[in-house]
């Protein structure tokens, strides 16, 4: 019988045009209904050169659902690129014509020829979400436009993380972790954002391997690139936010690259020392257990449920309650990120459900004792039932309302000191 | 339950006739597989209604024959205005949609009004009725959809 999911957390697949969005100079064009662009849209930095008021579209209609809507389809491809300069053109199919069963891939290889590349991705909402969009985009890409190459570059790392706009610091964590990679001597190759787009997507043959940071989305994208090219990958689970995660991640990625131990550590300790320099001063906060919650719950998708929870468990030693992710995750991937959660320092162990249904969520957030008042990250939804329990609130994961997030990060040693800047700044309000 | 489709057509066989330029609908009925041509409904044209929506008309003694013909294109307007729009749309207003080559946007919205599909495309008609009655039978619930038919 078919169920309504209460609050849900993500998009249709064809969400994913933000992610050809976050491309510089590609273009989505939509073969849809019209109003799909519009309705996947936030507006948290979707304007620009680009935006999906201007996403070429079929729109099409009752019509194009008896007849086919293939003719609409070719000619919107034609026009788009006579009249719409970008590098890139990535079609995305809707609900509509993937029921109909219009033949979109064959429309897209007849511009084969085209000089600028024209590439193709099956979106429908009933898919999946847009987590799984954004891996049929960047699969897509590589699949459809780029061939292997016999140059390889020392030192050039791909870096994939997890999906922009959706995850409202992408831009800002994306720039982190590349740093992070530049400073132990490698060098960072990523797609989203300003100054990549296509000169980048050109350069992901040639990388030494492939590093990819998310729980699970990006895995087929990496493995595919494996399969293709022969790039090897390394798989972490875990954003790393703040310092304990952070020089773990060196560490690993350090020696995966066969970079010296004595570059790594160095690098780690210039940043240990200026993050546990800050700590240090805020110690007396930290130690005034009035102001911080004894317990908390993270609700959010797998990178920031398990990277958050890391987080504040090992840098900030707080103790978790229940977590959860919300991102339906894939089923063959839960149980390897559940176990994430039992690597905690000091022999903690965070129970996590996977769940998609917020009215649950909410009804075990209600029940749970948290031994007084709660510290909840997670979307706008849990606003209002953190304030019921009288707790503190911050809101990391999508739907973001309350705040605006321009190029700031969660990721690395800053991400984990602005983290905590965010959750004591909302939890010193209570006694000011 | 039986439905009736209207089509605008210039020969009977083929769709070819924009819906401004019509002058007369083949109404066809549906019922289940079997489809049935029931009547040529012919418009009425209403002489007095025409001289009132354009002044210009009477001054070019040739126009109205050409502009009942010819669309939108003379200044007399071939779909007669929006009065004759809405005596085209109350003259196939039982039936469940509509087929003709073009159709504009006043038209298109009285009959969304009306709940009555446009179906704006030129091919036979015997093709155009097999796709869309195979449409409605899977809407109604009656078969699965079947795309490539």
């Amino acid at each position: 019988m078919a169920k309504i999911l209460d609050k849900q957390r993500y998009k249709c697949a064809l969400g994913a045009m933000q992610t050809v969005q976050a491309i510089e100079r590609a273009l989505p064009i939509l073969h849809s209904g019209p109003g799909c662009a519009q309705k996947l849209s936030d507006t948290n930095g979707s304007s620009g050169y680009f935006s999906p008021n201007i996403f070429p579209c079929t729109s099409i209609n009752e019509k194009d659902v008896v007849f086919g809507g293939v003719k609409k389809l070719d000619s919107t491809i034609e026009n788009a690129l006579k009249v719409v300069d970008a590098d890139l053109y990535v079609v995305l199919t809707g609900c509509i014509p993937e029921i109909v069963g219009d033949d979109t891939g064959e429309v897209v290889s007849r511009y084969a020829d085209n000089d600028k590349p024209v590439v193709y991705a099956p979106t429908a909402g009933f898919k999946g979400n847009n987590y799984k969009g954004h891996e049929q985009v960047v699969n897509a890409i590589i699949d459809q436009y780029l061939e292997p190459s016999d140059k390889k570059q020392k030192g050039l790392v791909n870096i994939w993380a997890d999906v922009p706009y959706q995850d409202l610091f992408w831009l800002g964590n994306i720039r982190e972790l590349e740093n992070l990679v530049r400073e132990i001597g490698l060098t960072p190759n990523t797609i989203f954002g300003y100054k990549r787009g296509i000169d980048n997507i050109n350069k992901i043959p040639e990388a030494e391997f492939n590093l990819l940071v998310s729980p699970w989305v990006g895995l087929s994208t990496v493995k595919k690139l494996e399969k293709k090219f022969g790039t090897p990958y390394l798989h972490l689970k875990t954003l790393p936010v703040g310092a304990t995660e952070t020089s773990k991640f060196l560490r690993e990625v350090g020696k995966f690259a066969g970079v010296d131990e004595f570059t790594v550590e160095r690098v780690i300790k210039e940043h240990e020392d200026y993050y546990y320099y800050l700590i240090e001063r805020y110690a007396d906060l930290f130690l005034e257990n009035r102001v911080i919650n004894k317990q908390f719950t993270v609700v959010a998708d797998a990178q920031y449920t398990l990277g958050i929870t890391k987080f504040l468990v090992n840098d900030l030693g707080l103790v978790p309650a229940k977590q959860f992710i919300v991102d339906d995750t894939p089923a063959n991937q839960r149980e390897a990120i559940a176990e994430e959660f039992k690597k905690l320092n000091y022999g903690i162990e965070a129970e996590v459900s996977f769940e998609t249904d917020g009215f649950k969520i909410h009804d075990e957030i209600r029940n749970h004792d948290y031994h007084g008042y709660p510290l909840v990250l997670g979307g706008y939804y849990e606003k209002d039932v953190t304030e019921e329990l009288k707790g503190n609130f911050l809101n990391i994961s999508w739907p973001v309302q309350d705040k605006v997030v321009f190029d700031r990060a969660y990721a690395g040693y800053t991400g984990g000191i602005r983290l905590i800047e965010d959750i004591y700044t909302v939890a010193v309000q209570r006694f000011n | 339950m039986a439905y009736k489709i209207a089509v605008a057509s210039s020969d009977g066989v083929n769709i070819d006739v924009k819906f401004g330029a019509i002058d007369s609908f083949l109404v066809y009925e549906i019922d289940d597989d079997e489809i049935n041509f029931l009547e040529k409904r012919l418009i009425a044209l209403d002489e007095e209604n025409v001289t009132k929506t354009s002044a210009n008309v009477n001054s070019k003694s040739d126009c109205n024959s050409s502009c009942n013909t010819n669309s939108c294109g003379g200044g007399a307007k071939g779909c007669g205005g929006p009065s004759g729009v809405t005596s085209r749309v109350e003259l196939i207003g039982d039936c469940r949609s509509v087929v003709c080559a073009k159709v504009g946007f006043q038209a298109q919205k009285q009959f969304e009004k009306k709940a009555i599909s446009v179906f704006d495309i030129e091919c036979p008609i015997d093709f155009a009725l097999k796709k869309i009655s195979s449409y409605y039978k899977a809407i109604d619930g009656k078969q699965k959809w079947q795309a490539n038919l």
